[in-house]
């Protein structure tokens, strides 16, 4: 089993990004779960969302305390916060123009960089998720690329889905 | 065609609303049930559920009334609630299973305040296990989906006429997406084919239903009461073997997981099941043979079935995700007084709130009944 925990701030997308990674995995043969923090969520406040995927009927249930990757839209929060309960292998990928040396298999890529160059809003979490694709390899972009266009099939113009999925592949092209 | 898709326990309810060709709902929403009536809100304004009556009321008070008024002209009625809402509800439900409706609502479990919290446990759900309405408690998003559907079929059969409620759990069911398979709206419409209610308001042929009596006939309708929920006991073992026959799920009153030669069990209820069920794999693993036995029905109270799923077990816990403070655990004392003398039953107290129970906690439980053999009561926190 996977389980991946999204860290941002109300707003910036990350229960949607939860929901396209399980989307993608769920189209790629997993079995998924994934929901976010509730109870104080609001514009700003300082957000959790989390994905399980595994090949056998997940019954574990509840917060991700101890993720296999975890994924930090904005570093304001607090990356030290973030990554609590990080494990040996965890991969930690944050949206930052600056690298966390100190902090071991983390990967930052300047996401919402490449974000507002595409789609012109300061929202991140479909780019980002182009190194989470790279650094994982089990799910395929392209699968990815369906699931962020039936998530935000209601929400967003297909003009601006393609733009989110052309700052997710040129994360994807980045990322070592 | 059935098709799998990432619902949340609350749109796989909405789902099941949609197939079960639902003609009326009143609601009031409440956190963690909200999106149930988001849901079908949005279908409904989109037209794609003309014969359904939506009618968002100023409580629940109202709505448990409207519902009942709704269902007493014989319309097909359904609501949901959660936690205070079912608390400001409870006048009502006593009336509907004693006039013998057969309407059907969804709990979304959330604990009760004070303090105030939007997190899961059963005490909402439990506090009314005396008010005659049929009760299921279920494990999985599916499960939700099936059971309502299930749930029609079971109060509507002639022999029942009772109201049920179903509890899901807020969050855990409520808010997490996992995969759901939607089934066929005709099979569903075959299977669930509308009979006319005959215990209902008409003005061609008047009737009063829950009028006044007096001392020497209220025994017999309560008695009456009881004997339809004994007899409902057969009905839903029947539709839960219709349903395995047509759409190829199995669900059990008292659902049993890894209990052949087991040493020890553990009794539960709810979402918290999946996570028990991990620990039982894991000891399993070990050479430690424990199992669960998981309430899937609580009213009627299937006390035989819980006899024969523990009758070769000696150290029995029961999880209780609920607490009837200066008693403990609910469904500890109702195990409890249904099995033999020479059992050690104990009770576990946990999850109050959300609080995570973790596979580790649920193993040392199983440990614990094992090492102790003795009776016990313990708080998991």
């Amino acid at each position: 089993m996977i389980e991946i925990r999204i860290h941002g701030r109300g707003g910036q997308g990350g229960k949607k990004a939860a929901q396209i990674i399980s989307r993608a995995a769920h189209y790629s043969g997993y079995n998924v779960q994934d929901f976010a923090m509730y109870g104080a969520e609001r514009k700003g406040a300082p957000v959790k969302s989390f994905v399980r995927f595994s090949k056998t009927p997940i019954k574990t249930r509840g917060y991700i305390f101890e993720p296999d990757c975890i994924i930090i839209l904005d570093e304001s929060i607090g990356v030290n916060k973030c990554i609590k309960g990080k494990k040996e292998h965890t991969k930690i990928i944050i949206n930052s123009k600056k690298p966390y040396k100190n902090i071991k298999n983390s990967c930052s890529v300047n996401a919402i960089e490449i974000a507002m160059k595409y789609t012109k809003k300061a929202i991140c979490n479909v780019a980002i998720l182009g190194a989470w694709a790279k650094l994982f390899k089990k799910i395929p972009l392209k699968n990815i690329e369906k699931a962020v266009y039936e998530e935000f099939k209601e929400k967003l113009t297909k003009d601006m889905i393609s733009k989110n999925i052309k700052a997710m592949k040129e994360v994807y092209d980045n990322v070592a | 065609m059935s098709k799998k898709e990432l619902l949340d326990g609350n749109q796989a309810a909405a789902w099941a609303v949609k197939l079960a060709n639902v003609q009326s709902f009143p609601c009031f929403p409440i956190t963690p049930q909200t999106e149930i009536i988001e849901t079908i809100a949005k279908w409904k304004a989109d037209g794609k559920l003309k014969n359904l009556v939506f009618n968002e009321l100023e409580s629940e008070h109202s709505v448990i009334s409207a519902a009942l008024g709704s269902q007493m002209t014989g319309a097909r009625t359904f609501t949901a609630t959660s936690s205070q809402g079912i608390m400001l509800m409870h006048e009502i439900l006593p009336i509907i299973s004693g006039t013998r409706m057969p309407l059907v609502m969804v709990n979304v479990s959330r604990a009760l305040s004070a303090p105030i919290t939007l997190w899961p446990d059963h005490n909402d759900f439990l506090a009314m296990r005396d008010a005659g309405w049929i009760m299921f408690c279920c494990e999985t998003n599916q499960e939700v989906l099936d059971t309502i559907i299930m749930a029609y079929k079971i109060a509507e059969n002639k022999k029942v006429m009772l109201p049920v409620l179903i509890n899901m759990d807020g969050f855990i069911h409520s808010y997490t997406r996992t995969e759901v398979e939607i089934p066929d709206q005709k099979k569903v419409s075959k299977f669930l084919m509308k009979t006319k209610q005959k215990n209902r308001l008409d003005v061609k042929k008047p009737m009063t239903l829950g009028g006044a009596v007096l001392e020497e006939e209220y025994i017999k309708y309560r008695s009456q009461l009881h004997s339809a929920h004994l007899e409902a006991i057969n009905v839903i073992k029947n539709v839960q073997k219709k349903w395995k026959d047509k759409f190829k799920r199995r669900y059990y009153v008292v659902e049993e997981y890894g209990m052949k030669n087991a040493k020890a069990a553990l009794v539960i209820m709810g979402s918290y099941s999946t996570i028990a069920k991990s620990a039982v794999d894991n000891l399993k693993s070990k050479g430690i043979n424990v199992g669960i036995v998981r309430l899937r029905l609580i009213r009627p109270f299937p006390s035989d079935e819980i006899r024969s799923a523990l009758g070769h077990v000696n150290e029995i816990g029961v999880f209780d995700q609920n607490l009837s403070p200066g008693l403990g655990g609910i469904l500890y004392s109702e195990v409890k007084a249904c099995l033999k003398k020479n059992k050690n039953v104990s009770s576990f107290i946990g999850g109050l709130g959300g609080k995570p129970v973790s596979e580790k906690d649920f193993e040392e439980i199983f440990k614990t009944l094992l090492r102790e053999k003795k009776e016990m009561r313990k708080w998991v926190m």
